[in-house]
């Protein structure tokens, strides 16, 4: 036995000693993902590592700075009509894909018309018709007219023509939104279905190339593309993604030097908090439980729905329970993603609507009191459905403990459903309360706004407001569209009108807990569109 | 023999038709459809479902279904990584979860047997009493944990083995998981061995061969070993299955690219397709390993073949 | 030898008398020669098993952990579910032993910028509060949470290996006494039963279905009772020729009553031992069911979700995952033990594990 132990020690040392110090070749960024990419397709990828990663070799006609405002890339100049309808980019001469075509507009308008062709079903379709305002595009999604009658014209191979219905005050921002970069069509017809399956069907146009990939890959790298454009800016030597789903390892093999930056779970904060490394990073998620106010007669009472929402301790679930850096929330949209024309984020003053929603427990009591009086009850039972993803897990119960002892009568039950279920059962009203979440598409408030107008799939709750849709609808397509400080100011009213009537029951915005290790720098974090960008990484 | 081989060959076939069915019929049961996501709206939902013939009538689908899985076509991922085969997914993860599943139950048979043997030989004494302890945790705490503290000491405060799986590095980033998933076929081993080697060393024949002089290494390994070795054999199969239960947290806490840590990722996503697909993978392999021990163990012992001739 | 007998009594020829034909304690009825046998046969089986320590100690350790199961949650003032989120994360601190520095609610945190040593009961003014097993993330009690997960995981055990047995007993007494086409139907569909890995089933089973504990024991039951109607089966095909069968049919017994009032009982034995084995399967798989998220819904607990919820806080604060591994690994051990010691007794043939 004594000898067996020996040799296992003994070829465990050898073993051990055999792996190669991983020779740090220049600057390579090792980053973790939480969850792998879903898909490179860049019109049919939905979800932030797909993007992220498609962001990593592919450049829009726009690109994100720091800040997340929009500036050239593809596109080295464009021009706006006076009516801000039409806008007209020139492509610079320099930029080509890794097979040496030329990226043209043709390109571009190629991508386009395969997010809008209805046989795609591209999930983010409506970037370019309700958000994006380009002309036909509604139309094309409903199979009312061809893909060629899209509102993006080549003019010629580097100049492409814009179309909008309406005025889009951030048209510009829309531009580095994956579902409009660019497909070269003859690759993309050469390679058929397997398209973004493999390093061999990608193409890029961007900072780095996709070396080693396979679908759903638990590890995968990039290297940097010499042919890029920007390419003496672009100091990193390659990316190395990394995905682990479980935090502790994700934490662990940072310290081990092995990964450079890492989310961080909300267990693990504590360990981490005091490190110089750490730091939390808003991701423009608002979280909301959602009460079903047409089909539950009790749930129709604004006194109950008022009492349910001054019941939650926001800044509890935050600090104490996900203590990743989320955010409570008391406004309907959440901060810090949308920037208005001052400059200032659009939900900065979280008392605003104090006086419609707090962490205020004998408000509560009173609403409460008034609600079950009007209803002629004492006692009230309520379903909650919540994802079984973990973080719902994780704020379901607090909120289940919290409403249950603020408001005396009141039993809430979890029902935990797999979140497709979830969602369904939502949009077809069967449900009474929905833990639920929205992630922004874009820079302003709409993105969140434009949910509660009547008829809407993600208005859950099924309310329904005239004044309400009459804001909207001024502020999409009507005159505000050309009046950014008017705008602002109805955007606001309308928000008043969904917290007055307890539409939803806001949270937290959520952020991310990470470690970015010291000798790295210049790592971007938006809360919408692409999570991070690398471009402008150094590390050493 | 051949007549036994053929029986079991037509029910194993039986048994995946039947399971075929058996998950169609939870396909069509499963909560939500593949594409409820928030932003799709019902046309695009539409297109998705006739694109996939999700829209043919059951019976239709049915048929097509079980065509194409004989075929080994499973169709494509909706989810996990939209529109790419399955079998694609699976064409490279499959060794991997093969290999270190190999490699775990190699290492797991292997130390049980030892660990049997001292408890056995040893029978009463200290040693038994270690190896007895052994065995008993290794079945008594499941294998997620041993593979966080392995990671947390072997990996992270020794760093003697990478913590996540390195496809450069496959040797050395595979010794952790196989090592946390061979602790439950490590410890049933070792009970069994020890049961079945204390029945054998107090046979009738053993003393004979005592009696004949034969003694030591020989009398252990030659005599005894050997005739506890087929039951220790046909514990292994069922074992070697359990392994796939263990692998699927294993993999997922070590990063591993295999099969596991996909049906983990297609069962959170909801990617019901991958679900099937794997579920079918798994109960044919299941099947296979089935058969092989069944026709292995006629081969070996002629008294079951003959019994099971006679049934 | 208590007397010697007397040459004169030798002498004289005894008289038998009618007393003497008189069964000795007949008080009206016959003790029937099955009913001595079995009695006598379970008293062995009861000697021979606590003649074995470690089976003791296993039956021993079950009665302690369930009688926990049963009281422990009502043993301090906190409930399951109750959250205080001041008190989070408190190391255990036990009223009695804190004199002794141990178990006083200090813990060393291991940060990645160094580690410190900290008392949060002090550090927060919390020196009248004890958590014995520690606090979780959301300053739940441990101690009682791991006893309510504890209560669960030995209910959806024993419900589901319970319900196992009948339906597996049943199945396997049924096929093994009609044997013929009845037999070989009924095992081609066992054969096919047991051909669906059972892992496979209970995913799927937790997917379609809505979660909760019935979903958890149901579909535990539909794949552990193969394993049992294979043992019925093989027990009827060796009693069912003997003689007592026999004589119960002569005598016009129907079908079914010989099934399980004369043969059932004969075959109990083996069956319990292989529920022994059963049950710490059963809370294995539910472990592992919580790990992939599919097991019991919050805020509700069982051992396994309780393993998993401490599995995140491993690094941070390891105290919070040690109860729930501890009761698990004692329950896994104890089943265990008790299992072969039961079969030892019960076949005394077998030599002792």
């Amino acid at each position: 036995m004594k000898k067996f132990i020996a040799l296992v020690m003994a070829l465990a040392m050898a073993l051990s000693m055999g792996i190669p110090a991983m020779a740090a070749e220049g600057a390579e960024l090792s980053v973790m993902v939480e969850t792998p990419v879903m898909s490179l397709d860049p019109q049919i990828a939905t979800d932030g590592t797909s993007f992220e990663v498609i962001a990593d070799y592919t450049d829009g006609l726009t690109q994100m700075d720091a800040e997340g405002g929009a500036i050239p890339a593809i596109a080295e100049s464009w021009d706006i009509s006076d009516d801000g309808t039409v806008y007209t980019f020139h492509l610079r001469d320099d930029a080509v894909w890794s097979n040496g075509d030329p990226v043209t507009a043709a390109d571009f308008v190629f991508g386009w018309q395969r997010a809008v062709d209805p046989a795609n079903a591209s999930e983010y379709s409506y970037m370019l018709s309700d958000i994006g305002q380009v002309v036909n595009a509604a139309e094309i999604i409903a199979g009312e007219k061809d893909v060629s009658e899209l509102g993006a014209k080549a003019i010629d191979d580097k100049t492409l023509e814009v179309t909008l219905n309406v005025p889009v005050s951030y048209f510009l921002s829309l531009m580095y939104f994956p579902t409009y970069y660019p497909v070269n069509q003859a690759f993309y017809e050469s390679v058929g279905d397997t398209f973004g399956t493999s390093p061999e069907t990608v193409l890029s146009n961007g900072a780095f190339i996709m070396d080693t990939y396979e679908p759903a890959a638990t590890a995968f790298h990039l290297t940097k593309n010499p042919d890029y454009y920007d390419a003496d800016k672009i100091q990193l030597a390659g990316l190395s993604y990394q995905v682990i789903q479980d935090s502790q390892q994700a934490l662990m093999s940072f310290q081990t030097g092995a990964l450079d930056t890492v989310l961080v779970g909300g267990e693990q904060v504590e360990q981490v908090k005091d490190d110089p490394q750490f730091l939390t990073v808003g991701a423009g998620y608002l979280w909301y439980v959602s009460p079903n106010i047409k089909d539950v007669p009790e749930l129709a009472n604004l006194n109950i729905r008022m009492a349910l929402t001054y019941a939650i301790n926001r800044a509890d679930i935050a600090e104490s329970v996900l203590m990743d850096g989320s955010i409570p929330t008391y406004t309907a949209v959440p901060l810090q993603f949308a920037t208005g024309p001052d400059g200032s984020d659009f939900s900065a003053d979280q008392t605003m609507f104090a006086d419609y929603c707090a962490d205020d427990a004998a408000k509560a009591a009173e609403y409460w009191a008034k609600g079950l009086e009007e209803l002629g009850i004492d006692s009230l039972e309520l379903d909650m459905i919540v994802d079984a993803d973990d973080e719902p897990q994780k704020v379901a119960p607090v909120l289940k403990e919290q409403w249950e002892t603020t408001l005396p009568g009141l039993t809430v039950n979890l029902t935990i459903e797999p979140k497709k279920q979830r969602v369904e059962d939502m949009q077809n009203g069967d449900f009474e309360l929905g833990l639920t979440r929205w992630g922004p598409d874009y820079a302003d408030p709409m993105t969140y706004l434009g949910m509660w107008i009547t008829d809407n799939a993600n208005n859950y709750g099924f309310w329904s407001s005239a004044d309400y849709d009459a804001i909207i609808a001024d502020c999409t397509t009507g005159e505000l569209c050309t009046d950014p400080e008017g705008r602002w100011a109805a955007l606001y009213d309308a928000e008043e009108l969904v917290m007055a009537d307890a539409v939803i029951f806001p949270l937290y915005t959520k952020a991310n807990a990470e470690m970015i290790s010291s000798a790295v720098t210049g790592i971007e974090h938006h809360p919408c569109a692409l999570n991070r960008v690398f471009k402008n990484v150094v590390k050493g | 023999m051949k007549k036994y081989t053929l029986k079991r060959l037509l029910t194993s076939l039986f048994t995946l038709l039947a399971i075929l069915l058996v998950l169609f019929i939870l396909m069509q049961l499963m909560p939500g459809s593949p594409f409820n996501d928030e932003k799709l709206n019902d046309d695009q939902r539409a297109v998705l479902y006739a694109k996939y013939g999700l829209d043919q009538p059951v019976l239709v689908q049915f048929f097509r279904y079980v065509g194409n899985m004989l075929k080994g076509d499973y169709g494509v991922s909706y989810n996990i990584s939209k529109n790419t085969p399955i079998s694609q997914l699976i064409q490279t993860r499959l060794p991997i979860s093969i290999g270190i599943g190999g490699a775990a139950v190699a290492l797991g048979a292997l130390m049980g047997l030892i660990l049997g043997l001292i408890a056995a030989l040893k029978h009463g004494t200290f040693w038994d009493t270690i190896a007895t302890i052994i065995s008993v945790i290794g079945v008594s705490v499941p294998s997620y944990v041993f593979a966080l503290g392995l990671s947390y000491t072997l990996g992270f405060r020794m760093q003697w083995f990478p913590m996540l799986y390195n496809a450069q590095l496959a040797t050395q980033s595979s010794v952790l998981p196989s090592i946390a998933l061979s602790m439950f076929t490590m410890a049933s081993i070792a009970r069994f061995t020890r049961t079945e080697m204390l029945e054998v060393l107090d046979s009738d024949y053993m003393l004979l061969a005592e009696s004949k002089g034969i003694s030591g290494p020989a009398l252990i390994f030659r005599h005894a070993l050997r005739n506890a070795l087929i039951p220790i054999i046909t514990v292994l199969a069922p074992l070697i299955v359990d392994l796939m239960t263990g692998s699927l947290v294993v993999e997922k806490i070590f990063a591993i690219p295999g099969v596991g840590s996909l049906l983990v990722n297609a069962i959170q996503s909801n990617d019901y397709n991958v679900v099937i697909s794997l579920s079918f993978i798994y109960s044919a392999m299941y099947i296979a390993i089935m058969l092989v021990v069944d026709i292995l163990y006629g081969v070996i012992d002629p008294r079951i073949r003959l019994a099971k001739e006679g049934d | 030898m208590a007397k010697t007998k007397t040459p004169a009594m030798a002498a004289v020829p005894y008289v038998p008398v009618a007393e003497d034909f008189v069964l000795k304690n007949a008080s009206g009825e016959l003790a029937l020669d099955a009913n001595f046998a079995s009695q006598s046969f379970w008293k062995d089986v009861i000697i021979r098993f606590f003649r074995k320590k470690s089976a003791v100690i296993g039956m021993v350790l079950i009665i302690i952990i369930t009688l926990m199961a049963i009281v422990g949650p009502g043993m301090n003032a906190y409930t399951y579910s109750g959250q205080t989120l001041t008190q989070k994360n408190l190391a255990p601190r036990v009223a009695a032993l804190e004199k002794f520095g141990i178990f006083d609610g200090s813990e060393t945190m291991r940060t990645t910028t160094g580690s410190k040593t900290v008392n949060n009961y002090i550090e927060k003014g919390l020196e009248d509060v004890y958590y014995w097993f520690g606090s979780d993330n959301f300053g739940r009690d441990i101690w009682t949470r791991t006893w309510s997960g504890t209560r669960v995981s030995l209910i959806i055990a024993a419900a589901a290996t319970l319900i196992d047995m009948i339906i597996g007993m049943s199945y396997g007494l049924i096929s093994g006494y009609f044997g013929g086409k009845v037999d070989m139907l009924m095992q081609r569909f066992l054969e096919i039963m047991n051909g669906i890995p059972r892992l496979v089933i209970v995913t799927l089973l937790l997917l379609v279905l809505e979660p909760g504990m019935l979903t958890i024991i149901f579909a535990l039951m539909l794949t552990e009772w193969v394993g049992m109607s294979r043992i019925a089966r093989a027990e009827m095909l060796k009693l069912k020729e003997q003689e007592f069968v026999l004589a119960s049919r002569t005598l016009g017994a129907g079908k079914f009553f010989i099934i399980f009032k004369e043969i059932l009982p004969n075959i109990i034995g083996p069956i319990i031992t292989q529920v022994m084995f059963s049950i710490p399967t059963a809370i294995f798989t539910e472990a592992f069911l919580s790990f992939v998220g599919l097991g019991i819904p919050v805020p509700r607990c069982s051992l396994g979700s309780l393993i998993s919820e401490g599995y995140n806080s491993f690094t941070t604060h390891p105290f919070q995952i040690i109860p729930p591994v501890v009761v698990m690994a004692l329950l896994m051990f104890s089943f265990n033990l008790v299992a072969d010691g039961l079969r030892e007794a019960l076949d005394p043939k077998m030599k002792e594990m």
